[in-house]
């Protein structure tokens, strides 16, 4: 029996090398281990219906997510991640992180050239990551706030020493504050930089014309680096166009009638006739972000008393907010911020599995002042939001709690949020980040910048900071799910309610194509197949 | 003629200054902040304040009042708080498809009002005059909102062959075929209500010159029915649909709004309705002040060309 165990251990560990031999190498362009085993299709020109026009295409002063999709087909960054959420070499081939975690050094991949022919390399790292951190009014120096410094040991070696141990660094160098770009460009084009950044990347398709509010024309990178799992080199496209589309149905239509051939959102209601669709691939996978609604908990507000929050977080039924709302089920019911796509996800913490109108009645009778009545601010513009707001009124009504609906620009609720000055809740969401701190900490500890809510725990805030300091994942994630107990059930913060999907459309001859949990489509490795 | 032109050209100042000061404030009158716009789901509180100083909003509103005013006289618009692209390169880039459409709109809506209108005027009561009588009343009953949604449906959904493509934008110099197909139905869209309201001009102003003595005595010398009409009646009648014509070219770009929108038509309007939400105020500014600018020169243009179609009309009289 012993030696039967043994035998089918040693079968199945040869089994796997031999497959491991047969499957080829790690992709170093990104994109799945496993070979298609087709022939490489290359050349072509696919459209990409993109959802909003861009906003800018510095990483430095990007803050929205649209300028993320054209981003990573043109820059590259230190590392990148696979759909799983783990963390890839990219630029930087491998790192090291010393004991004390203050000191990341990073070993460059060589022989990289920028889209304009100068040389990618230590010092060019240093200069951007000084760029980031030291230019006034950057986006990225939230990301960056931990790094003290960047010293170049040699051409391809360089050592990020940190102010104190900070785990998500890496998470934040997969993006903008990661990216790698030309300084002779950025020189060149002065301020124009963030319209017009042509040949400003390392990345796998150069930006050849941006033509605001019409179209993005992103051209093979023929020197890219990358190849696939099966040893082929990337990019296979010679051309991508990218078009702003706003209406989601439009975006839809135009795929449908080969105008476009990927689009990465979709309405809830189109997705059952998009999978029936013979001419149409849907993939999807949890993404980082999620939905909630935000109270005002700042002195002489409402939800300044916290029971009253809670009260709401257990009266509405997630459930039919995802099934019977416009998201016709594509989603994720959800009680905190920390999403299935985190390797911190506790798929376990569900403190109200079903709704509770009973106990948030009696809660609001234990503050005893009388029925909660409360205001929420509904951004304009997407009815789906709205028909969303109004079914969370229905469910909140049964358990005697009114919520008048305003509706009003998003910039406007955004506005007064920061200000603290939202007189009930609003009703604003999260695009999300790969790193759960990136989810967590600004929105719950206090002070922080997106804490909207005014939210302050010191135990919270003992455990977020220890987090940020701890390297092992495992203990990151105790001292994560710690925090989360506490602000979004026993002393809650906000109220969240789910999280959303990453979908990816695309047209069936366009293969090698995958969704990632952040909606980014990675295009290196996109085929179209005659 | 040259004395009006430039007495014209001065008194444009004032009503421009005027056009800067109340553009100027109504677009901050908006409570959103264009800092946090701009930095999107990035709220670190150092950054925000460097870009509200990058953006002069930490500035009093008469001082940055005074310092795009200084810009403005040098030529320069000043750059987009969101893109940093210069407000006229972003207007100039869209002029193109803005001014396509809109004279497509204007050719459309005048020539089918011309000539419905005089058959509907000549015809009075018959067939042509109801159907006239209801593309009015569904013209400026329609909103092109409304009207635009429909047109697609119909000629990019409903009808087989899907004649027309539901929006987008090819440049005629691109592939003019592509471009035309296009343009059908957002000028289309766009025409109609201009064109209800001109054909009712047409018609009306037609009848009112059908009454006068000189109609009689053109009809009593023999002259053909199309002569007395074509010489006669129109170009008297053509005034009152001259002043709608010159106010209907001014309001070229901004009357594109909602229209560009719809179809996705990369034109000024739309260039303003994504600047209004973000608190872009250098766009909005831009924009508004083109588009008055339009409406200035668009009435002098139809002043003169008064002149020329009633020579009674002297503007030398008036100065003097």
């Amino acid at each position: 029996m012993r030696s039967a165990r043994f035998a089918l251990v040693f079968v199945s560990a040869f089994a796997i090398l031999l497959a491991a031999c047969a499957g080829g190498q790690q992709p170093s362009g990104g994109g799945s281990a496993a070979p298609s085993g087709a022939k490489a299709a290359y050349g072509g020109t696919l459209t990409f219906a993109l959802e909003n026009d861009v906003s800018n295409l510095d990483p430095m002063l990007s803050g929205l997510f649209v300028d993320r999709n054209i981003h990573y087909a043109m820059y590259d960054s230190l590392v990148r991640v696979d759909p799983q959420g783990n963390i890839l070499p990219w630029l930087a081939e491998k790192w090291e992180t010393s004991t004390d975690g203050k000191t990341v050094t990073f070993h460059l991949r060589q022989g990289v050239k920028y889209h304009d022919g100068t040389a990618f390399d230590g010092d060019s790292v240093k200069w951007n990551i000084d760029r980031y951190i030291q230019t006034k009014g950057s986006l990225r120096t939230a990301d960056l706030g931990s790094v003290d410094n960047v010293q170049v040991v040699d051409a391809s070696t360089v050592k990020f020493n940190l102010k104190s141990a900070f785990a998500p660094l890496l998470g934040a160098l997969v993006d903008r504050a990661g990216m790698m770009v030309s300084k002779k460009v950025v020189d060149a084009m002065g301020a124009d930089f963030t319209v017009k950044p042509f040949k400003a990347g390392t990345g796998p398709f150069i930006l050849t014309e941006a033509v605001k509010n019409d179209h993005y024309t992103l051209e093979k990178n023929p020197d890219w680096w990358g190849k696939d799992a099966a040893g082929n080199k990337l990019p296979f496209l010679d051309k991508i166009t990218v078009k702003p589309i706003l209406d989601a149905d439009v975006a839809l239509t135009n795929l449908r009638t080969g105008q476009a051939q990927v689009i990465n959102r979709i309405n809830g209601k189109d997705v059952p006739v998009v999978k029936t669709d013979p001419t149409l691939t849907y993939q999807q996978v949890g993404s980082f972000s999620w939905n909630s609604m935000v109270p005002n908990e700042a002195p002489g507000f409402i939800f300044n008393e916290h029971r009253y929050v809670k009260a709401v977080a257990m009266a509405i039924d997630r459930d039919e907010i995802l099934n019977k709302g416009p998201a016709q089920g594509i989603g994720l019911v959800g009680w905190g911020p920390i999403s299935p796509a985190h390797f911190a996800y506790d798929p376990s913490f569900k403190p109200w599995p079903k709704a509770d109108p009973d106990g948030a009645k009696k809660l609001v009778a234990e503050v005893g002042k009388g029925p909660l009545k409360f205001e929420l601010l509904v951004p304009s513009g997407d009815p789906a939001t709205l028909q969303t707001a109004q079914l969370i009124q229905a469910e909140l009504a049964k358990a005697d709690i009114t919520m008048d609906l305003k509706t009003q620009l998003f910039n406007d609720i955004v506005t007064l949020q920061q200000q603290h000055k939202h007189p009930g809740m609003t009703f604003v969401g999260w695009s999300g980040r790969l790193d759960p701190d990136g989810n967590t900490y600004d929105f719950v500890v206090t002070g922080s910048p997106n804490n909207d809510s005014s939210y302050s725990n010191p135990k919270v805030d003992d455990l977020m900071k220890q987090q940020r300091a701890e390297s092992d994942p495992a203990k990151r994630k105790t001292l994560l799910l710690q925090a989360q107990q506490i602000y979004a059930v026993d002393d809650p913060s906000r109220v969240w309610f789910g999280f959303g999907v990453s979908p990816l459309v695309t047209v069936k001859n366009l293969t090698g194509m995958e969704s990632y949990p952040d909606r980014i489509p990675r295009f290196q490795t996109a085929q179209l197949q005659k | 003629m040259i004395r009006y032109i430039l007495r014209r050209l001065v008194l444009m100042i004032p009503v421009a200054l005027l056009v800067t000061v109340g553009v100027f404030i109504l677009v901050r009158l908006s409570p959103g902040d264009p800092a946090l716009v701009f930095a999107g789901e990035e709220r670190d509180p150092n950054a925000l304040a460097a870009i509200r100083e990058q953006m002069g909003l930490d500035q009093p509103i008469p001082v940055q009042y005074v310092v795009w005013l200084g810009h403005l006289a040098q030529g320069d618009l000043g750059r987009s708080f969101q893109t940093h692209q210069r407000v006229l390169e972003a207007v100039t880039e869209r002029l193109p498809a803005t001014l396509e459409l809109g004279l497509a709109a204007l050719l459309f809506s005048t020539s089918v009002a011309l000539i419905v209108g005089i058959l509907s005027a000549v015809k009075r009561n018959s067939i042509v005059d109801l159907l006239s009588t209801s593309i009015t009343l569904a013209g400026v009953s329609f909103p092109s909102f409304f009207l635009g949604i429909v047109l697609i449906l119909l000629f990019a959904y409903i009808i087989p062959g899907r004649i027309f493509p539901p929006g987008g934008y090819v440049p005629l110099t691109q592939d003019a075929g592509d471009n035309l197909r296009r343009l059908v139905l957002p000028a289309v869209t766009l025409a109609t209500a201009s064109l209800a309201v001109n054909l009712r001009q047409v018609r009306s102003s037609l009848l009112d010159v059908f009454g006068h003595d000189y109609m009689r005595t053109a009809r009593a010398k023999g002259l053909r029915e199309r002569t007395v009409i074509a010489r006669h009646a129109l170009k008297n009648a053509l005034i009152p649909v001259v002043t709608l014509i010159g106010i209907q070219i001014g309001a070229i770009i901004e009357g594109a709004f909602i229209t560009e929108q719809i179809f996705f038509w990369p034109g000024i309007g739309r260039l303003a309705v994504q600047a209004i939400p973000s608190s872009d105020y250098p766009v909005v500014q831009g924009v508004v002040l083109i588009s008055a600018f339009s409406y200035m020169f668009s009435t002098l243009i139809v002043d003169i060309v008064y002149a020329w179609l009633d020579p009674r009309i002297s503007y030398e009289a008036a100065t003097a």
